[in-house]
């Protein structure tokens, strides 16, 4: 009922989403703690849940967003952004 | 509907209460939010309305109340937009989000409801993929209706500890322990009589929690956290007789209590009234905030020459909160790891990636550094959270260095907008959508 079979691409790989979720919670149910390179020299990852940190942001089809904050949706291309600098 | 317009940023239980305050009284409200759904952070709704995450009793009646009373209401409500600040010229700057450009009102008040900041202060490793804060694990929680998977570990000082402790529990993954900073004795909660909803919900947490055989270890800390060759987290910990241990688990919730946050809270002379309601102001909780809402859209009313609504309990209510609220605080220790024993590769602005061994050499300086030298010069505060999450830390290792108070988190990150980092484009289309004309509104 949940399951929409839709997925997003991140950083190419198929992440699969159920409705209502954000980037970061679909992320986190596929296993992928790691966001790729972040800012600072730090990985990229949720932390605050709220927007409040940046910890979390990414590349939504070519913008930074928090993927907390960023519903998921079908064919979305999300990138860390160390790979977008690459 | 034809009063003045207004705008309340933040769609948690103060930014609702004081929408509902402000359209008794007619006012032309719009309430912003930057999540899909509302709620804020206490009163998260679930992504799928089946799965829900048990809260008490009386949080989720508080809620039912509040978001039946804003349906009947003629408030708009527009989520996904994020508050970007208050204009020289005295416009409200938002980002919609959805659309992905900037839309300017000109209201004549603004009422802050954006709830508090969540402290965590630095240990060596919190920076790692897999460590959270304990309110960011607790509201991917309530999305999802899951627990987080693999063994956890909630460490820090405060009440969100035990809440999201018993939490994960009833939903089927008992942390594998929960470290209280504070050594403070427990039978001291015999004060929490003055505030019995407090004590009532703390039973109902940690009676779960000893049924899952988790124990509440007071005067017990992470001192570091390593990331392990596959893929977990290696947590050194210190208890109250000093002991150290190592926990290896998959994910660490760290929380230190929550700050206000008055980031953007300051309109200049062209500005509209501002008002700011809710843990952004003062951090009382959930009960308060609905409170601290219905004044601050009253004192909205008032300044637009209505009549607020008066006589009720609201503000004795808040009274008491801040009561319990001081009380309750009594059991915790929201300083963090003694700065001193930190090693200089600890990181302490994560991002910047600017270490505890930085800020030291900086402060050794033979000239005092000023606050905003140690944010221009030293990067401390200077990246996309904005100092949220570091300067208040920084302030307070000033003082402990120097000695004397530590300066405001405000001469470090001064008060400018964008409150939040927007993107550049979102200006562009605002500008390609409604190009300037000399005409103003």
């Amino acid at each position: 009922m949940t399951h929409t079979g839709q997925a997003f691409l991140f950083d190419g790989v198929v992440v699969p989403f159920e409705a209502n979720e954000t980037i970061a919670v679909a992320l986190d149910r596929a296993g992928v703690v790691s966001l790729g390179d972040g800012q600072g020299g730090c990985a990229a990852r949720y932390f605050c849940g709220i927007g409040a940190c940046q910890a979390c942001v990414v590349s939504v089809d070519g913008t930074r967003m928090e993927a907390c904050l960023t519903p998921a949706r079908e064919g979305q291309r999300v990138q860390s952004l160390g790979s977008v600098e690459r | 509907m034809s009063g003045p317009e207004v705008l309340v940023i933040g769609g948690g239980p103060a930014g609702i209460a004081a929408a509902i305050e402000m359209a008794r009284a007619d006012l032309a409200v719009t309430l912003f939010e930057q999540a899909p759904r509302l709620g804020g952070a206490i009163h998260r709704q679930p992504n799928d309305p089946s799965r829900r995450v048990p809260v008490p009793g009386a949080q989720r009646q508080r809620w039912q109340a509040l978001s039946d009373a804003l349906a009947a209401s003629p408030v708009e409500v527009l989520c996904q937009c994020m508050f970007v600040g208050v204009e020289g010229n005295g416009a409200v700057l938002i980002e919609d989000r959805a659309n992905r450009r900037i839309v300017t009102r000109n209201p004549a008040a603004l009422v802050l409801a954006v709830g508090g900041i969540e402290r965590v202060a630095p240990v060596p490793g919190w920076h790692l993929p897999g460590v959270v804060s304990a309110g960011g694990m607790q509201v991917m929680m309530k999305s999802t209706g899951r627990a987080p998977q693999g063994d956890v570990l909630i460490a820090g000082s405060g009440p969100l500890l035990l809440a999201l402790a018993a939490q994960i529990a009833s939903l089927g993954n008992p942390p594998v322990a929960v470290l209280e900073r504070s050594a403070a004795p427990v039978l001291a909660a015999a004060r929490l009589l003055e505030a019995p909803a407090y004590l009532l919900e703390a039973a109902g947490y940690l009676m779960p929690l000893a049924m899952a055989g988790v124990r509440w270890r007071r005067g017990a800390a992470v001192t570091s956290i390593e990331a392990t060759a596959d893929g977990r987290l290696s947590v050194a910990t210190i208890d109250s007789e000093r002991r150290e241990r190592r926990l290896v688990v998959d994910r660490v919730a760290l929380h230190d209590g929550l700050r206000p946050n008055s980031n953007g809270a300051k309109a200049g002379p062209n500005g509209p009234f501002v008002v700011s309601a809710g843990d952004c102001r003062e951090v009382l909780g959930g009960v308060a905030a609905i409170a601290d809402g219905r004044l601050a859209g009253r004192a909205v009313v008032a300044h637009l020459g209505g009549s607020p609504a008066a006589g009720d309990a609201t503000e004795a209510q808040l009274v008491r909160e801040r009561r319990a609220q001081a009380t309750l605080n009594g059991f915790f220790d929201f300083s963090g790891s003694d700065p001193a024993k930190l090693p200089d590769e600890t990181v302490v602005c994560r991002c910047e990636g600017r270490t505890l061994g930085q800020l030291r050499s900086i402060l050794a300086a033979e000239d005092p550094v000023s606050p905003r030298e140690i944010k221009l010069n030293g990067r401390f505060g200077m990246g996309a959270c904005q100092g949220r999450f570091c300067t208040e830390w920084v302030a307070s290792f000033v003082a402990h260095q120097r000695g004397g108070s530590p300066p405001a988190v405000a001469e470090f990150v001064g008060n400018r907008w964008p409150v939040k980092p927007v993107p550049v484009s979102a200006f562009v289309e605002a500008l390609v959508r409604h190009p300037p004309s000399n005409q103003s509104e």
